[in-house]
Order: C-alpha cells, then structure tokens, then sequence
C-alpha cells in the first residue's frame, strides 16, 4: 500500500513536472495569441483590452499559478480560435485516438508475439534472419511514407478499404497498420533478444531432459520470463502511441487529437496546443505507470510500485 | 478479457464513426472551416463556408467593387449613410425573413468589445447605428469614409444570437445553403436550400492523400493547395476535370528597409533584376500563375494598370551592386526567412540560385509558420517571402504601406517611411471611388518606384473536379460556384 501511494506521488510530481514545462513552452514560444484573436487590423485599445481579458498583461508567476489553479479544476481555458473549452475539445477527440492507439497496441502484440517466438526459435536461420529484415525494413520507413503506400496497395490498387477520413470501422485498418507496424518491428526485435538470452538458462535445459516439446518450452516457461521487458516496452509504445498518432492521423484524416493538435499549432491556438500536449503527456506517464505495475505482477523480484 | 477489450473497441468505433450519404458531394479542403460565426471568423477557410451560409449586405464584385445583396445603399453626407434592405431577400432558415433589427444586432455585436471580434478594427468608426424602419437602417461614422458601403460584407444573425456576447452554438443564416451537421471530425455538412443537394467539407490536410481520395471517389472536389506536379498528373486524367482561374494572391519578396544593407535602393533594384519571375511561373507553377506588380490586381477599380516591371536582367543586377560597391571581392550576403511550405522552401532554392548568378549570397531559414511569421512582425529578417491572400480592398495599401501600419498596429512588415504615400493614402480616404482611385494608382505606382518589395506573381486558383459538374473556382478563392454543382450522374 506504501509502495502504491510512493508510486501515486511519483506520478504526481511527473504530472506536474510535465504541466509546468509545457506552461513554460508556451509561454516563451514566439506569437501572439492576440493577434490570433483580433487579428493584426485590430486597434491598440482593443488589443490591449484583450490582453487584460486573456491575463497576458500579468507577470509570467500569476499566470502560472493561474494556470495550476484553473489544471486542477479540470479548466484547461478555452480556444481561442473555436471560442469553446479546451476540455470539450479534447472530449470530443480522445475517443478517435484511443480507439487508434488500442487498435495499433493490438497491431503490435499480434505481429511481435508470433514473430519475435519464431525468430527466436529459428536463431540465426532463415526465418530469424527473415523477420529480422522485415522488422529493420519496418523500423526504417516513416509513417508518413508507409501510410501513401499502404493506401496505394489496398484503397487505389484493391481498392479493398477507403483512402481517409473516418467511414466506419474499414476506416481504422490503415492507420491501424501504419502506426502499429513500425512499433510492431521494435517489440519484435525485443522479443527475439529476450527469448535468446533466456533460452541459454539452465532452467530450460531442464525443462527439455525432462521430456517436453520444444513448443511447450518456449510456451510456458521461456515466454513468461521474457515478457518483463517487452511489457516495458510496450508500455513506452502505448504511450508513444498517443503522441506518433499525430502524424498518422494527419496523414489519414483520422478525426482524433492528433489532427486537433496540428490545427492548433498551425492556427496558434495556444490554449488548446498546451492541453493536448498535456494530455498526450498524461497518457505516456499513464501507460508507463500501467507497465511498471504490470512487470512487477509478472515479475515480483522487480520491486516498482 | 478479449470480450471487454472487444466491446471496447466496438463503443469507441460506435462513438467515432461517421458515415457521409453516397448522394452528398464531397469537398475535401486542407483546412476544415473552424469558426461558422461570421463576427467572429477570420481565417479563409471559415469566410468562405460562411459565405454559403449567411447572406451580407454588400458583397464584392471581382473589381473589388460593392454590389448591392441583401441591402443598396445612400450616402446622407459623407458621415452618415442609410441602408434599405431589398424587398426581395433570402429568408434565414427558420423562415423568418431578416430585418433592420437583425442587421443593427449583428454590427454592433461586432463592436462590443466582449465578443473580441476581429472585425471590429475595421469598423471601429461606427459611432452610431439604428434601425428607422424593419428595412432601413441609418449608420453614422466618426469620420468621413466614401468607401464604407463595402466594408459591409460580414454575415447578417438573427437578431437575438448576434446580441450574444459568444460565439454562436447554432448557426443560423439567410445564404444559399443551410447548415446540416458539425461532425466530431470537424467535417461540416451543409444543404443547398434551392434543391437540398449537400455538400460535405472534408478537412484532409495532406495533398497526396487528398488527391487519393479524389482518385478513389471517395471526394468530387479540390480547390487549392495542390502541389504542381500533382496537377500536372492529375490534368493528364481523363476522369478528372481541372479547371485554372487567375486568383489575387499575390505573392511578393519582402524587405526589412531598416537594414542598412536593403535600405539601399539599388540593392533592392538589383535583386528586383536578378529574379527570373517567368520561370518560377514556368517551372515551379506549371503556369498556373502570373507574373504581377501590385497587391492590387490591374482590374481592380484601384489597381494600377501599366506599372512596368523591372525585366529579369542579371547584367543591370550586376551593374547596380557594382555601383554600391559589391563585386566579386566583396560580396553581398542576405538572409532569407521562409515558412516549412514544401512549395515556398523550392521558391526559396530557386531563388537562391538565381541570386547567386549576380554575386548574391542568399541563406535561407526556414521555421514554423508561428516562428516565420513572429519574425516578421517583430522585424527580425533581411528578406522574407508572403503572399496576400484574398486581397480585394484598397485599404491593403494603408495596411501594409503606410507609416502608422508598422506592426503591431498593421502590416508594414518592411518598415517602409514615406511621407508622400502617407499624404496619398489619408487623402483617398475622403474621397469618392473615383477621386481615390487616381490617388490610390499614384500610391502603387510610388511603392513600385521604391521597391519596398519584389512583386511577383499572383497564384491561380485551381478547381478539380471528378463525379460533378458546374463547378468553377472564384477569383478570390470563394466557393460561392456551389450554388450551381450538381453530380454528373444525377438526372
């Protein structure tokens, strides 16, 4: 219970570590979020009065207090741009990029796990030195090259799932891919060093003068004691996975928080820029914790709260 | 464990899809409109959705000149004019047809200074505004101002929203077109009220997969924003109709005239010579461009006609760094800011390149646009390259000429000084179109003779169409042709 409540704080303190940076960031980023509002005609009266409104005209601590105050009520401000909260903003995209996230996480798992036990269990033969070039080929192509090509091969050329946009479930496939494959070709690769180095140990030796199959080694007994590792990674990808959305899903029109952010970026749209870069941090924190808590399941020797 | 991650997934997609009916057609647009309140919209994209939702008062013909739309109007004096909204207007959706009271709202909403509208600067000289009758309406200026009527072109709301002091949740106009559905995609439907034909914008942001999915049908339109070799490939289609028209973006060179290098006229003159306009044009528009020499367009009833362009000569280039003293053993080095735009970071190189065949040395920098264009209001740059989108008032040459524009209280980014363009300017504003048109002329023609820029061209605005017909993309960029698409396979 300790240990949890050690681990909550540490989370905290991350939260607001995060926060604090990304209040920094914009703040001393170039632009001026008056100008966004009332554009560069805008007379200086009028500007000035903005900036009174917008709390710009106070010392760089005030506003950084007020920010804390209004994080802590749930008030991330509102957009200057769309002139709605922030929050209602994120609300209404988060769906679109979890579900993204979940469905590349899933992408992931189903490619590293059957890969990284086969390379594994053909060391240094023609499978482990296929997947190996597979997952290199994976690791080295960007997502904004893959996602073009893959819609050129199944909407152009098959024309099997649509190009963009978010039409129904075939929608998700390709971003789904685009996202998942790259990190897919990570876990692989951490699979496959994983299972060597415990395939060395002594206790499989065992396992196999005892008469069990090669299957049922690698199974039950080499798999457990290699997931530590890729749970750890795979809590970074999940992560990862919020924050690589976003040019996945500019590339594919995905409507999540993603594109929200770019258009932000794009527009200057400070307020709404600050909550999703803390909403993306938030997740990577998240998920990290998630892993942490899950190794130490898996692997009770490993004592993180 | 499956199960639930499964049903996960199943409410996410439920909660995330959106399905747009096969009749609709489908424009895809690089930026989706974000503000559908017209007091408050300021980006291209939203003006010209709004355009289709909210009929104005005045609208602008393609010589920049006001037309009577919903409203015609009189100058009482040259402080006061009355507005008499026509017998025959549109009605806003509701069926209500707009009056004086709903006019009166929406200008003075703009004006109050807790909606923030970016509007307001331009009218701030309203001192008065009332309705006299349910179809007249009376404005008083604190100044004189012939060309007020065209400064009517904003949206008209329902009385009881534009005295909302926020941006409005439910749009609700008197255009063409009536607002269907904000997707959470911010994918807008919107339906013409003539026929119920709807139309879906799309925001995809990146060409190559916006022009996949104009190949695959999955849209009917693309207007802009396409790279030269994309419409090249896609003009070479016979599925796909690709229609150019002259636009007013005007794209310029830009200098900072308080460097003490650039201050020197002939050094702007030379770089003026050093530029091979003709094929940029050529090369990197695939001539959907054409070379310009004011903001204004000559056909604008303020342009000026006949300004003669300094013809590329990189001898005369030479001749003229020479007679400032740059040679071979000494020569010039600029700076040259630019945005990440993949097409302006060519222009950039080409332009570079071009430079350096009269001994110029150019550095490019290329930032984010927020950066780029902080620099350039801050006046930290040599160089730089903008273009002015959507231009058809002549108060661009107070903008972005006149001492008092210097930012941030305008856009005259280059720092340019000059007393006789500010006496031209000041004086024009009092006088009739036709008394200012001459005095407006003689700003251009001083600002060309000052090369406080490099004018270059003006940027074609491109239309490609598969699956309808009708369509035809308007001078300013405006999508006011959707008044008349139609499917091609609809009877």
């Amino acid at each position: 219970m300790t240990r949890l409540m050690g681990g909550v704080l540490d989370t905290l303190v991350v939260l607001f570590g995060v926060s604090l940076l990304v209040f920094l960031l914009l703040a001393v980023v170039p632009g001026d979020p008056v100008d966004v509002v009332l554009g560069e005609s805008a007379q200086l009266a009028d500007r000035q009065a903005m900036r009174q409104a917008l709390g710009l005209d106070q010392p760089l601590p005030v506003r950084g207090l007020q920010f804390f105050h209004d994080l802590v009520r749930g008030d991330l401000g509102m957009s200057l741009i769309q002139r709605k909260p922030v929050t209602m903003l994120i609300a209404d995209r988060l769906p679109a990029t979890l579900l993204l996230a979940v469905s590349a996480f899933a992408v992931v798992v189903a490619i590293a796990l059957p890969a990284g036990l086969i390379a594994a269990r053909h060391h240094d033969r023609w499978p482990d030195r296929a997947v190996q070039a597979v997952a290199l080929l994976g690791l080295s192509i960007p997502n904004f090259w893959l996602g073009p090509l893959l819609v050129l091969l199944f909407s152009i050329g098959l024309g099997w799932l649509p190009v963009s946009g978010n039409q129904g479930p075939a929608s998700l496939v390709l971003p789904a891919l685009t996202l998942g494959l790259s990190m897919a070709a990570v876990s692989t690769r951490m699979l496959r060093a994983s299972l060597l180095e415990i395939m060395s140990q002594p206790y499989l030796r065992t396992a196999r003068c005892k008469g069990l199959g090669e299957g049922a080694v690698m199974w039950r007994h080499a798999l457990p004691n290699a997931m530590a590792p890729l749970v750890t990674v795979l809590g970074l990808q999940l992560g990862a996975l919020l924050a690589g959305a976003v040019i996945t899903e500019v590339v594919f029109a995905w409507p999540g928080i993603g594109t929200l952010l770019i258009d932000a970026i794009r527009q200057r749209d400070y307020p709404v820029v600050q909550g999703v870069v803390l909403v993306i941090a938030v997740g990577y924190v998240l998920s990290n914790r998630l892993a942490d808590l899950v190794v130490a399941r898996i692997d009770p020797r490993i004592s993180t709260p | 464990m499956v199960r639930y991650w499964l049903a996960g997934v199943l409410v996410l997609l439920a909660a995330c899809s959106d399905r747009t009916s096969s009749t609709t057609i489908v424009f895809a647009v690089a930026t989706a409109p974000s503000m559908l309140d017209p007091r408050l919209a300021s980006d291209a994209a939203s003006e010209r959705v709004n355009a289709l939702l909210y009929d104005r008062l005045v609208e602008l013909d393609e010589h920049g000149n006001p037309q009577p739309k919903m409203a015609n109007w009189e100058a009482v004096t040259d402080r006061r004019f009355r507005l008499h909204l026509q017998a025959d207007r549109a009605s806003f959706w509701d069926g209500r047809v707009p009056d004086a009271d709903d006019v009166v709202a929406t200008y003075l909403g703009i004006l109050n200074p807790r909606l923030a509208s970016p509007h307001a600067g331009g009218l701030s000289h309203i001192d008065a505004m009332r309705a006299l009758d349910a179809e007249t309406i009376e404005v008083e200026l604190s100044h004189a101002d012939p060309l007020f009527p065209a400064r009517l072109t904003i949206g008209i709301l329902p009385a009881a929203t534009a005295r909302q002091p926020h941006a409005l949740t439910d749009p609700m106009g008197s255009g063409t077109f009536a607002f269907v559905q904000r997707r959470a995609d911010d994918s807008l439907i919107v339906r013409r009220r003539s026929d119920g034909q709807e139309i879906a914008f799309e925001a995809v942001a990146d060409p190559t997969m916006r022009t996949l999915k104009l190949l695959r049908g999955e849209a009917n339109l693309l207007q802009n924003d396409l790279p030269p070799e994309l419409l090249d490939y896609l003009a070479g289609r016979p599925d796909v109709a690709l229609q150019a028209r002259p636009g007013t973006t005007f794209a310029y060179l830009g200098f900072n005239l308080t460097d003490p290098v650039l201050a020197q006229r002939e050094v702007r003159a030379a770089i003026a010579h050093a530029i091979d306009r003709a094929a940029i044009v050529r090369y990197l528009f695939a001539g959907r461009a054409e070379p310009g020499e004011s903001v204004l367009r000559p056909e604008h009833w303020a342009g000026a006609d006949g300004l003669q362009a300094r013809i590329y000569d990189p001898e005369r280039a030479r001749r003229l760094l020479h007679e400032v003293g740059y040679e071979a053993d000494r020569p010039l080095t600029l700076s040259y800011k630019t945005s990440t735009d993949p097409l302006r970071l060519r222009i950039a190189h080409v332009l570079q390149q071009q430079l350096a065949q009269v001994g110029i040395t150019l550095q490019i920098a290329s930032y984010d646009w927020g950066t780029f264009f902080g620099d350039i209001k801050a006046g930290r740059f040599q160089m730089y390259s903008l273009a002015w989108v959507g231009v058809n008032s002549p108060d661009i040459l107070r903008y972005a000429f006149h001492s008092v524009s210097q930012p941030p209280a305008g856009a005259n980014r280059g720092r340019y000084r000059s007393v006789v363009v500010d006496r031209l300017i000041e004086t024009a504003e009092t006088l009739s179109a036709t008394q200012a048109a001459v005095l407006l002329r003689e700003v251009q023609r001083q600002v060309h003779e000052d090369v406080v820029y490099v004018p270059l061209w003006y940027e074609s605005n491109v239309a490609v169409s598969r699956g309808v017909a009708g369509y035809v993309p308007g001078y300013d960029g405006n999508y006011l042709a959707l008044e008349n698409v139609r499917r091609s396979d609809a009877r």
